[in-house]
């Protein structure tokens, strides 16, 4: 036959089959949307902030440390600017921005809330807008005593504009609202509502000689004419120029929003294995569709074979029409996702900037469509290689046997859909390591499913029968002896419970977690930037206010030198040429992260570790005999790569000290106590300028006077409620978990439409069982509710196996991963087992509504 | 329209068992005969007795077990799948007890299937004068379930005409429908068998069809019983 023809007799031959491509359709358009619509956000996301990088970091590019930038940047600056005829006249323009957390307090010193101070000088914003209230820009707004606020932290403290606070122990008036900042995204975690202040205002406070901690950056603007190549070269000019540059982080535009873009390509990964799962689940339900579309095109295909069309011809007319209806359902599915991307907005309200959302993604399409087909393709594969088998003698001889397919052949199918599934979940997870775990996990599942549903089906046969009455006999026999298709279908469908019903055990055991109360004896307070000298002064105040278990340690931050005699200078080289390098690769020990190494360490030392410490190698203290021990927490001593008897140089602001490692131990970080890595014995860093941090518990009731009180007389410690920052931390995680179970519904949704499949594909033997049925004497209603019998008891092994195998696949996560309490709810049992059940019933209902209503007497004069 | 060479058929030692369980059933038994060129032999025989199984070997629908079957000289035990779909779609038409058309085609569509696997031209005006032939020609956009059981047998029999095949297997073709239409199909089969002198191989009960055919072809338990000269019962070899 010609292509043409090929063509022409796809289409009489797919004619009168809208049912069956409409759930071919469904299958595949589901998991496909689900595809298109991860991997088009998380595209849109890094595209976006590639584009509006410099908008989302108000900046080319921006230098940043825990110090000041050192002021021989301006050299380096100048130096730029002058080395090049295309910038005569121009500067590199810069502003400085302080960053730090502080309590800020009501005039009347009575409430208080806990803020992230910002600080700027110069021209920022240089891109985007900061929008002020009222409008205007920020120099008219601030003065020395001013301050311009966000609309929450003016809501919290019941503010208006004009009135006064107090911040760093010194008097603001508030003089506006920011209503967006450009450089700030609501995703991004803060520990409180923005203040802003200006140079001199911040002067007034006594905050910054009081130790509070301070993120500095100087956002530099080049000169108009400036490439990505310039912005590279002056990346690298002040790398190589700048003193201490191993201290600051200099990130250009390109790079903007580092933990946002970071978020989203890991969720997508994560989430694009979710969305394959549904496509996978799909599959099974093509699988189903084609298993019984191409049944009932048997009678069909003997004639064509009796005319004289051969093997290979008949497969081709097939395989041409699930490519077909493949690509149609994928674009379907593509459009879908598409659709939902431009809704991201809408749902899920101003989490995202809405010049990130950009639904138009060619290669998010492209990959689901390519996917859809993919799967489409692998699941059917096996079967039209069977229409091979189709012997034409079946025009004369309806159960003539088809031919035998043999091992090969279905080894052969096997292995097509599994190599299928892995490089699908290798591509979707960026990673064959991934791939291969998420492959294991399915084929483990399934084969889990396939095994519980044979078992149930099993033991439904041995099931007295007369007890329930006709109806329910009914429905027993049928899942005492389902085939193929149902126990398919109980798999898509429990696949989907499975994953669910994981996700939401694990999310809620988090949620707890999280908001669960505090144990009774951990503190319910954290008070940083307390000075040394202030510490009677606070624990007599924190006393007389009632609060209790109050415990400090001195706080030293310090710099790692060396780490047995190797500088950290050489460490980080080696990290940098070695970029991959992990524990187990050639090396005698596991090489430090170069964060690890090069950033600001904190140090405590004390005669006794603090409760929830416990040795496991060495002692604490080691004695005299051994000076400037130091005991390290397990898992930063593996990073570090140090053992008991290393030494540890460290660079306490300018002084060398060696500590030398006496003891590892293990924390409980769940008590919430002042814990640190590095626990000192007392001697070396006694005299090293220091800090001291302390906890207290303070009732609930109180805890807002008291934080008053606190900062009226000490205007530079913070107080920090642990019960905020977990409150925090849990409107993240819910924002998570919402994607998370938004595309969870789609493996659910998958599912059920191969169960509305599997039985719309077994329409015509259903029709002549109602007409039977009815011809005995069973109204519609007695047929109906043997139907929802039988649909109910596959949806309720579904169910069975589906919760059984998410809950175990839960409860090794919390309790195994995580070491977190377990605990199941008989309610969360009976709402998932119950929706499943219904849907069950509502999709196989609804699948069978044609056979329903079938007149007897049309299927019995066909017979 | 060129007159196609008639084909001869030859069976030798034709054999056809099935595997039943543990028991092997003989269904044809050394059944050896040739059918000349041009010629109308009707198959009779009681239920069970193996003339479907005698027509599906003849038209390479089916495996002999043992003995050997020819169409025109060409031995076709040993063609595989593909070559004997070739065959079929060069030289055999079909027509069957229970019409067998394609239920998504229509009336049509069905009769042009033939022409386009033999890649003909301008199959659909052939299959046109061929449905008109048949008496349907303003029937040819209906599908089968939209027409009649005779009307659908006509359908069938412009089908198994439409490449001129050199011989027509025929199964049964009235057993599924009432007097009169039965007449009038049988009525167009010969007539078209007559015009295009083809070699008709028919299954029937009915023995006043089978009185038409120039020779009887008789089965009993597979085995050949009572049949006029030219077609020569030999136990011999395959």
């Amino acid at each position: 036959m010609t292509i043409p023809q090929y063509f022409r007799m796809a289409m009489r031959e797919s004619r009168r089959a809208r049912g069956r491509i409409a759930l071919f359709a469904g299958c595949i358009a589901v998991g496909v949307a689900a595809i298109v619509v991860v991997a088009g956000l998380s595209t849109s996301v890094q595209e976006g902030v590639r584009s509006e990088g410099r908008k989302l970091m108000a900046a080319d590019m921006i230098i940043e440390g825990k110090r000041p930038v050192p002021a021989e940047v301006d050299t380096v600056l100048v130096d730029f600017v002058a080395g090049d005829s295309r910038f005569t006249g121009q500067t590199v323009q810069r502003a400085e921005v302080k960053e730090f957390v502080s309590v800020v307090l009501s005039d009347d010193e009575k409430t208080s809330q806990l803020a992230q101070v910002k600080v700027v000088q110069g021209g920022y914003p240089f891109y985007g807008q900061l929008q002020l209230d009222p409008a205007g820009s920020l120099d008219l707004l601030l003065t020395a005593d001013t301050t311009v606020v966000a609309p929450e932290l003016m809501e919290r403290m019941g503010l208006k504009i004009g009135d006064a606070l107090r911040i760093g122990g010194s008097r603001f008036r508030v003089a506006g609202v920011v209503v967006a900042e450009p450089d700030k995204l609501a995703v991004t975690f803060a520990l409180g509502p923005r203040v802003f202040l200006s140079p001199e205002g911040l002067n007034r406070t006594a905050l910054l000689d009081r130790g509070a901690r301070v993120d500095h950056k100087v956002l530099l603007k080049l000169p108009s004419g400036a490439t990505s190549l310039d912005l590279t070269q002056l990346e690298r000019a002040i790398e190589a120029k700048l003193p201490d540059a191993e201290y600051f982080r200099i990130r250009s535009f390109s790079e903007a929003q580092p933990a946002l873009r970071r978020t989203f390509d890991r969720m997508g990964r994560y989430l694009g294995l979710v969305g394959l799962l549904s496509l996978l689940v799909g599959g099974v339900g093509v699988a189903q569709v084609a298993r019984a579309w191409l049944a009932s095109r048997m009678d069909d295909i003997a004639i064509l074979r009796c005319i004289g069309a051969t093997s290979r011809e008949v497969v081709l007319l097939f395989l041409l029409q699930v490519v077909a209806m493949a690509l149609a359902a994928s674009l379907i599915g593509a459009a879908l996702g598409t659709a939902l991307h431009a809704l991201v907005p809408t749902l899920f309200g101003d989490l995202l900037p809405p010049e990130l959302i950009r639904p138009w993604q060619p290669a998010a399409i492209v990959r689901g469509v390519a996917l859809g087909l993919a799967v489409a393709l692998v699941f059917t594969l096996p079967l039209l290689v069977g229409l091979r088998r189709v012997p034409p003698v079946r025009v004369l001889r309806r159960d003539a046997e088809p031919v035998n397919a043999g091992l090969f052949g279905q080894l052969v199918a096997a292995i097509l859909v599994l190599s299928g599934v892995w490089i699908a979940a290798s591509l979707q997870a960026e990673s064959w390591r991934f791939g291969t775990y998420f492959l294991g996990g399915i084929v483990a599942s399934v084969l889990l499913l396939a095994l519980a549903a044979m078992a149930l089906s099993r033991l439904a046969r041995l099931l007295p029968r007369d007890a329930g009455g006709v109806r329910l006999r009914h429905g027993l026999t049928h899942l005492a002896r389902p085939g193929a298709a149902t126990i398919g279908a109980i798999i898509a469908l429990g696949l989907g419970v499975t994953f669910v019903f994981a996700t939401h055990i694990v999310e809620r055991h988090f949620g707890e977690q999280l908001k669960a109360e505090l144990p009774t004896d951990a503190p319910s307070t954290f008070l940083i930037d307390v000075q040394p000298d202030q510490w009677d002064e606070l624990a007599t105040l924190l006393r007389s206010e009632g609060a209790t278990g109050i415990e400090s340690q001195p706080l030293v931050t310090a710099r790692l030198a060396a780490i047995d005699g190797v500088p950290v200078d050489e460490l980080t080289e080696r990290r940098r040429s070695q970029p991959t390098a992990d524990a187990n690769q050639s090396g005698d020990r596991p090489r430090p992260n170069r964060g690890t190494l090069t950033r600001e360490q904190r140090i405590t030392y004390g005669p006794a570790l603090p409760r929830g410490n416990r040795i496991i190698t060495g002692k604490f203290p080691a004695g005299p005999e051994v000076p400037n021990g130091v005991s390290v927490e397990e898992n930063f001593a593996g990073e570090l790569g140090v053992q008991v008897g290393s030494t540890i140089g460290l660079d306490v602001q300018g002084v060398p000290v060696e500590l030398k490692v006496t003891s590892l131990r293990t924390v409980d970080w769940r008590t919430f106590g002042i814990n640190f890595f590095l626990f000192a014995e007392p001697g070396p860093l006694n005299d090293a300028p220091q800090q001291r941090v302390a906890v207290a518990r303070i009732a609930t009731p109180d805890l807002p006077r008291v934080q008053a009180k606190v900062v009226a007389a000490m205007p530079n410690v913070t107080v920090i409620h642990i019960r905020d920052v977990m409150d925090k931390v849990n409107t993240v995680l819910g924002n998570l978990s919402i994607a998370t179970r938004a595309l969870g519904l789609f493996t659910i949704a998958a599912g059920v439409i191969v169960l509305g499949g599997t039985i719309a594909a077994t329409q015509a033997k259903r029709a002549k069982e109602v007409a039977l049925l009815k011809t005995i004497g069973m109204t519609r209603r007695d047929v109906a509710t043997v139907f929802a019998i039988e649909y109910a008891l596959t949806g309720m092994v579904s169910a069975i196996v589906g919760v059984t195998a998410g809950a175990t696949l839960g409860w090794a996560v919390i309790s195994k991963l995580m070491e977190l309490p377990w605990s199941l709810r008989i309610g969360e049992l009976a709402i998932a087992g119950g929706t499943t059940v219904a849907l069950a019933v509502v999709a196989g209902l609804a699948a069978s509504a044609r056979a329903l209503t079938v007149r007897p007497v049309e299927v019995l004069r066909a017979e | 329209m060129t007159m196609p060479t008639p084909a001869s058929i030859e069976t030798v030692g034709l054999t056809r068992r099935f595997q039943s369980g543990p028991k092997t059933i003989t269904v044809l038994d050394q059944v050896s005969l040739t059918i000349p060129r041009g010629e109308f032999a009707a198959i009779m025989g009681p239920s069970g007795s193996g003339k479907s199984t005698l027509l599906a070997l003849l038209a390479g629908l089916d495996r002999p077990s043992d003995g050997s079957v020819s169409i025109d000289g060409e031995a076709i035990e040993a063609m595989n799948e593909d070559r004997l779909a070739l065959l079929r779609r060069r030289k055999i038409g079909f027509v069957f007890q229970s019409f067998h058309l394609l239920g998504n085609f229509t009336a049509v569509e069905n009769v042009m299937l033939p022409l386009e696997l033999l890649g003909l031209p301008s199959p659909r005006q052939r299959a046109s004068e061929l449905l008109a032939r048949v008496g349907l020609g303003d029937r040819g956009h209906h599908y089968p379930t939209q027409l009649s059981g005779g009307e659908q047998q006509r359908v069938a029999l412009a089908r198994a005409f439409a490449p001129d095949p050199p011989v027509l297997l025929a199964d049964e073709p009235t057993g599924n429908l009432d007097g009169v239409n039965g007449q009038i199909v049988i009525d167009l089969m010969l007539n078209l068998r007559r015009d295009h002198g083809t070699t008709l191989v028919l299954v029937t009960h009915d023995p006043t069809l089978a009185a038409l055919a120039d020779r009887t072809i008789r089965l009993r338990d597979g085995r050949l019983v009572d049949h006029d000269a030219t077609a020569t019962p030999t136990g011999a070899s395959r």
